[in-house]
């Protein structure tokens, strides 16, 4: 579903700095893993490359058997609408929508609307435990509460592929684990591929498999407490 | 400074304003604008002022006191008991002549006729004319003129030349003997003998004026009381000469007013902008106070670094404003002259520069007016809740209403001041309304943009639909962008509307006043040039010509404390008086018998009071006459008032059979252009006079108008320049605070299209909401200059007219600018660094 072909990336001119030198990754439908590595090692970086938001200086990302380097922006960008979905370290719902909006987004986006998405947003905000709050602005939410929110958000309409940068970094222990655990079981649920980013290694141990990103290179890891 | 206190001014002042400095800088310039405008309005006005009443003080010299006639001269014989009055030092006899120039279109000269020996006592400077011989003696001489320093330069004249001048339809020449020098009569003027003058304009035995100089001791008052007893059956208005200064200064007062008001409103916009820009760099930075009021920075520490920076600012805008304004008004009185003043202004003005005193007060209502713009925004960055805005996710702008109660009396009170009558003649009360009004409608805003989106359509358009739900949850803040638009734009249609109403009213007013098909006018109120009845009955016999009718323009009183009127005497058809004036209220019944029957323009009415019905004694020369105010009309061209008379009525009082216009009507197979030549060919040669048809006056007038208003259209346009620069400056401010979100969405799968789409929407929403808010606004205050600032400046009634399709494509322009500027100051925010922007938590 998902290939990354030695894909590498540069950033600057002088002095260049190859974030990425020689990543390949493969991921199938329904698998679910995290990325470990230091701050600054290109986690984010190498999921800007996966959304087709960034394009690697060598090597192919494929996704649906469609080399994303080859697609233009608008083509990227309506792939990416249709197949991934997205949780951000600051949760990033727009202000100025209830939550019951925000969560809709995608599927206004991907042209459903009415009785149909209504019935998926409800049941996706029942999923998440936030039916009560569904009128409710985000600044009137808890941390946990908006995250789990952003979970619905990224998976509403039912993508192939879900990618986390680091969800969980503005939360408390509790409330973190409750995203998590949220946020597999929907995956799971829909059958979706998941990519979780992440420096702690509680969160990353609730996914199928750890990679490790070290000097530009990815490495299946064997403990996670390696990574620390 | 400690160090301490240094590091926090950088953190809350300094480095803000460096990383803003755009927006600062317009919050800069727009203060510089608005004193630029202010200072250099301010010059001028001075300088014109100044230059009026030195013009007007140097007619008088020495004098303490000046005696002139109620009506229209004095008679000669009053002049020696005057001069023996125990008191009176000097004596000064005068006569003043507006004389036509023979050989120069449509130009006259003021000659005043002086007993030469006297008028040198009143002006010693004279002795200094440059001349071997004495100038007193020089002047004895019938045929010899003296030249003001401006008459000289004006006419392109000097010494030795010939200046000739035109008494009914004779030509009289006269050598100029010399120029004075600059002091002694400022403005455009000639001097001849008072004997010469008397003899050649047919004013035997009249005076103007006799200006008196008093023994040392003796109090005007005295003075006054002993030649109010003096009267001779003649009514006599005693005048210093600082009251005939404040005289000639009223005539302009109310043009120099409304000028001042219109550098006002450009501050007025620039204070707007100051407060927007104040109030959305506050709540851009709502986190980064909290994060210092968590850090120990206390709130008075940030509302006081805050407002000083601001004073700063206001300052700074001041000094470039101060230097900005003194070389527009350079600029201004030396290239303009003439059409920036509607000829109050001499072109010819000495470099005008602002004393320190001035220049101390612009600078200080530079800083106020930045200081009353940041005063509220930085109040409330003092009072962020730290918490609130700690925490992740926190909303720009939470929507606080203003209080509806506090609005509703804020608009009342903003029409409650209409009815406070003029303050010194001056239609203040009209200008606080207005602005009571404009701020009432810029507090308004965010309630007015959240309603109107409220009934907005519903579609599935997903980037409009969270472009309306951002506007709405942002209001308090996309108002802030759009205020100097509303203002602005407001004031623009105000004046549109009014300028229209105007120009459309002049335009009526010139067809209704000018019925006939041929005009032939020969000197004007004063002017030495006239005609006679044996002339205008042979021009009346000319072929072509069906019938004519005569005025005469002369001059009445109705008040001896005030400026006499434009009297016309006109021969016309009672029955028919509507075919040829715009009369606006009708007395309801017929003039008593023993009264005149008089037609008064609106101005006039204004000044005494009157109105249609009303009985009011006339002082016209010598006589004195009952009248009856028959009907009121509009007049556009008399600012002073003017008083219609039968000319029957006129000729009878006092014999002046003297004619200054002719209206001809053809008959109808005559030819416009045969009958013009023939009454060419019948005049006196070398002879000035007009011949016109409606449509030239009807154009000249217009085209005067036009040039007159022509200041008006630029400020116009530079207060929407400003307020376009509010809407760039609130929107990119905005497009920044929400990279984030911009990120967020791209990661979701909104195209750059459809980002930019969302844009412009906002862009032109808001566009559109300023635009709305200031048209309706705009009407509102339009109204009020039409009916109370207008009516109470310059007495002149008109009829609304609204410039449609002009204020429709403005309106279009200005909602497509707010898109594009949106659509580009977003630019940015579509760019590929946007994805990195989730990361940011702010
Ligand atoms: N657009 C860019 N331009 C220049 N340098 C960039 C850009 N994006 C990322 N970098 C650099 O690439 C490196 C990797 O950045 P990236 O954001 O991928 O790190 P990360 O692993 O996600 O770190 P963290 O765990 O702190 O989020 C950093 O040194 C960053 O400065
Ligand atoms: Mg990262």
């Amino acid at each position: 579903m998902l290939l990354i072909d030695n894909v590498a990336k540069t950033f600057g001119s002088q002095p260049a700095r190859e974030v990425l030198s020689d990543v390949s990754l493969r991921i199938c439908a329904g698998q679910y893993i995290a990325i470990m590595g230091e701050s600054g090692s290109g986690k984010s970086t190498l999921l800007n490359l996966i959304a087709g938001l960034d394009l690697p200086d060598r090597g192919r990302v494929i996704f649906e058997g469609r080399v994303l380097s080859e697609l233009d922006d608008s083509q990227r960008t309506i792939l990416r609408r249709a197949h991934l979905g997205f949780v951000f370290q600051a949760f990033h719902l727009l202000p100025h929508l209830s939550l019951e909006r925000n969560v809709g987004l995608p599927l206004a986006l991907n042209g459903i609307h009415g009785a149909r998405a209504q019935q998926r947003i409800d049941e996706i905000l029942d999923a998440v435990g936030l039916s009560s709050r569904r009128r409710s602005m985000p600044a009137n939410l808890s941390g946990g509460e908006m995250q789990r929110a952003a979970v619905a958000r990224a998976l509403v309409h039912r993508p192939k592929l879900v990618l986390a940068d680091e969800p969980t970094g503005n939360l408390d222990a509790e409330s973190a684990q409750e995203v998590l655990a949220l946020l597999r079981i929907q995956l799971k649920q829909d059958g979706a591929a998941g990519i979780l980013v992440t420096h702690s290694p509680a969160a990353a141990e609730t996914t199928d498999e750890i990679f490790r990103l070290h000097r530009g290179r990815l490495s299946a890891s064997t403990s996670v407490h390696e990574t620390i | 400074m400690s160090a301490a206190a240094f590091v926090v001014l950088d953190a809350v002042v300094l480095r803000p304003m460096r990383r803003n400095l755009a927006r600062t800088t317009l919050a800069v310039l727009a203060i510089a604008l608005g004193i630029a405008l202010g200072s250099s309005i301010y010059l001028i006005n001075r300088s014109a002022a100044d230059e009026i009443s030195l013009a007007a003080r140097s007619l008088y010299g020495l004098a303490d006191l000046s005696v002139e006639s109620v009506g229209e001269t004095l008679q000669d014989t009053l002049y020696p008991s005057i001069a023996r009055l125990p008191g009176v030092a000097v004596a000064s006899p005068e006569i003043e002549i507006e004389a036509r120039l023979a050989d120069r279109p449509r130009a006259s000269i003021k000659l005043i006729g002086v007993d030469a020996f006297r008028y040198a006592e009143m002006q010693p400077a004279i002795a200094r004319t440059g001349n071997d011989s004495d100038v007193a003696l020089e002047l004895l001489n019938p045929s010899s003129v003296f030249l003001s320093a401006t008459a000289a330069r004006e006419l392109g004249l000097s010494k030795g030349e010939v200046l000739n001048v035109q008494v009914g339809l004779r030509v009289e020449p006269l050598e100029i003997a010399g120029v004075l020098p600059a002091n002694v009569l400022r403005e455009s003027a000639g001097l001849i003998d008072i004997a010469t003058a008397q003899w050649k304009f047919d004013r035997l035995g009249r005076l103007s004026r006799i200006n008196l100089r008093l023994k040392s001791g003796v109090s005007l008052k005295q003075m006054k009381s002993s030649l109010q007893q003096l009267q001779q059956g003649q009514a006599l208005r005693i005048t210093t000469p600082g009251e005939a200064t404040d005289d000639a200064l009223r005539l302009s007062r109310a043009y120099r007013a409304n000028l001042t008001a219109l550098a006002l409103v450009a501050l007025f916009t620039g204070g707007f902008l100051v407060y927007s820009t104040q109030a959305l760099m506050a709540l851009r930075r709502r986190r980064e106070f909290a994060i210092l009021h968590a850090l120990g920075v206390t709130r008075l520490q940030q509302l006081w670094l805050n407002l000083s920076a601001t004073a700063v600012l206001g300052l700074l805008g001041s000094a470039i404003g101060i230097a900005l304004g003194v070389l527009l008004a350079n600029v201004g009185l030396r290239t303009l002259g003439q059409a920036v003043g509607a000829g109050y202004f001499s072109q010819n003005a000495a470099p005008v520069n602002l004393h320190p005193v001035e220049i101390a007060l612009f600078a200080a209502v530079g800083m106020l007016v930045a200081l009353a713009g940041a005063l509220r925004p930085s109040l409330e960055a003092s009072k962020v809740s730290t918490a609130a805005a700690l925490k992740a996710g926190d909303v720009l702008s939470a929507y606080s209403p203003a209080n509806p109660v506090a609005l509703t009396l804020a608009f009342l009170l903003g029409i409650a001041v209409l009815l406070v009558p003029p303050i010194a003649g001056l239609p203040l009360p009209g200008y606080v309304s207005i602005a009571i009004l404009l701020i009432a409608t810029v507090a308004a805003m965010p309630a007015f943009i959240r309603a109107v989106l409220k009934i907005r359509p519903k579609t599935n358009f997903v980037a409009y639909e969270i472009a309306i739900a951002e506007l709405a949850g942002t209001a308090r803040y996309a108002a802030l962008s759009v205020s100097a638009i509303v203002v602005s734009f407001s004031l623009m249609v105000a004046m549109a509307i009014m300028v229209s109403s105007f120009r459309t009213s002049l335009d009526e007013w010139t067809q209704k006043m000018l019925p006939a098909d041929l005009y032939l006018r020969v000197g004007y109120v004063g002017q030495s040039a006239h005609m006679d009845e044996s002339l205008a009955r042979s021009l009346a016999t000319l072929s072509g010509v069906s019938r004519i009718e005569v005025s005469r323009l002369s001059e009445a009183s109705l008040n001896p404390e005030l400026p006499p009127v434009v009297l016309i005497a006109r021969s016309f058809d009672v029955d028919a008086i509507e075919d040829s004036l715009w009369i606006t209220a009708k007395a309801t019944a017929r003039a008593p018998d023993d009264t005149t029957p008089i037609w008064v323009s609106e101005a006039a009415a204004d000044l005494f009071d009157l109105a249609a019905g009303d009985l009011i004694e006339m002082q016209v020369g010598e006589a004195r006459l009952e009248t009856f105010v028959q009907g009121l009309w509009r007049d556009y061209e008399h600012q002073n008032g003017a008083i219609l008379i039968q000319r029957d009525t006129y000729t009878r009082l006092n014999g002046d059979r003297a004619i200054n216009t002719i209206w001809f009507w053809l008959s109808e197979d005559a030819s416009l252009r045969s009958v013009r030549d023939a009454l060419v060919a019948n005049l006196p040669p070398g002879v000035q006079y007009d011949i016109r048809q409606p449509g030239e006056i009807r154009q000249l007038s217009l085209r005067a108008f036009d040039r007159t208003f022509a200041i008006t259209y630029v400020l116009e346009i530079v207060a929407v320049a400003i307020g376009l620069f509010g809407i760039a400056a609130g929107i990119s401010a905005q497009v920044l605070a929400r990279r984030g979100e911009f990120g967020a969405l791209r990661h979701i799968g909104f195209t750059r299209g459809q980002i930019g789409g969302m844009l412009a929407i906002e862009g032109s929403v808001l566009g559109a909401m300023g635009v709305l808010a200031g048209l309706a606004m705009g009407v509102v205050v339009s109204l009020i200059l039409i009916y109370i600032v207008n009516r109470q400046s310059f007495h002149w009634s008109m009829d609304l007219h609204a410039p449609v399709s002009l204020l429709t494509s403005l309106a279009l322009a200005l909602v497509a600018c707010s898109a594009l500027i949106a659509l580009l100051s977003g630019r940015q925010a579509m760019g590929v660094d946007v994805v990195r922007a989730v990361k940011e938590d702010w």
